[in-house]
């Protein structure tokens, strides 16, 4: 009964930001409805009972990477000349859903056919660190060290692409 | 009760594909790009609920790190980018069609 209420709030408030991102002319709305968006996410993966994951999103997502946007954004100073013009925003937009819809109606009509659609009850260590941690350090060891070889080079290449060129001048 | 994070998921990733094919502001299209990942780890977490298997979860915990280390690499792109045109349009940065 509350499970419901909550994943509705949740639901309707993770779209609204959602459309509010695709909507807004300025980046820093669309930043912050997608924090809105963020956050509704995390009380879904808590209603989920995926506890590592909920306390991940709000750290990682809507903490860290969101946090680095805004400062980017803020960093570059956008005023209202720098934005592109965007005119024919509403055709694109009427295009755009007139494109995407068949697809996202296909998708709904697959995923009616799936089973399981009732409630079942799940242990109490489901989704807690020590369950994933286990499974992430045995059967997912070698994408881990792929994503942890990933993010260094993704640093390192930040470090090269922004930095200042002293030699190269 | 699955089927609607799964519905929920779908509807997400139709709007940030289309902040991605209708939107020319290259901030508004990066963050539209982390929304249709965020719709995919929510369909993780669903179809890892479903089974009841921790899979979901670790497969979420990569693309989040994917995710960073992609917001790193965007970023520090979308500053070179600015430095050189001192615009935001994905129409400017049009150098490959000769």
């Amino acid at each position: 009964m509350i499970t419901e209420l909550l994943f509705n709030g949740f639901a309707i408030l993770a779209v609204l930001g959602a459309v509010g991102l695709v909507l807004f002319r300025h980046p820093m709305n669309g930043a912050m409805s997608l924090v809105v968006t963020m956050v509704s996410l995390a009380g879904l993966y808590a209603l989920l009972s995926a506890k590592l994951i909920f306390a991940l999103q709000l750290i990682v997502y809507a903490g860290a990477i969101m946090s680095l946007i805004l400062f980017i954004i803020m960093f570059l100073n956008l005023q209202e000349k720098d934005l592109p013009e965007e005119s024919g925003r509403w055709y694109y937009l009427l295009g755009g859903v007139v494109v995407i819809a068949p697809i996202a109606l296909f998708l709904v009509k697959i995923v009616k056919t799936l089973p399981g659609s009732e409630a079942t009850i799940v242990g109490g260590g489901f989704g807690g660190i020590k369950e994933v941690g286990l499974v992430l350090f045995q059967d997912w060891l070698l994408p881990f060290e792929i994503v942890s070889i990933l993010l260094l080079i993704a640093l390192v290449g930040a470090v090269v692409l922004a930095g200042k060129r002293r030699l190269g001048k | 009760m699955i089927q609607d994070y799964l519905v929920l998921s779908i509807v997400l990733f139709c709007l940030g594909m289309l902040g991605v094919i209708t939107r020319r502001n290259v901030f508004t299209v990066f963050m539209s790009v982390e929304l249709m990942l965020n719709a995919a780890n929510l369909a993780f977490i669903a179809f890892s609920r479903l089974h009841q298997t921790m899979d979901g979860h670790v497969l979420a915990m990569l693309v989040m790190a994917v995710a960073a280390a992609e917001a790193a690499l965007a970023l520090a792109v979308v500053i070179l980018l600015h430095k050189h045109k001192s615009r935001l349009d994905t129409n400017v940065f049009s150098l490959l069609k000769g």
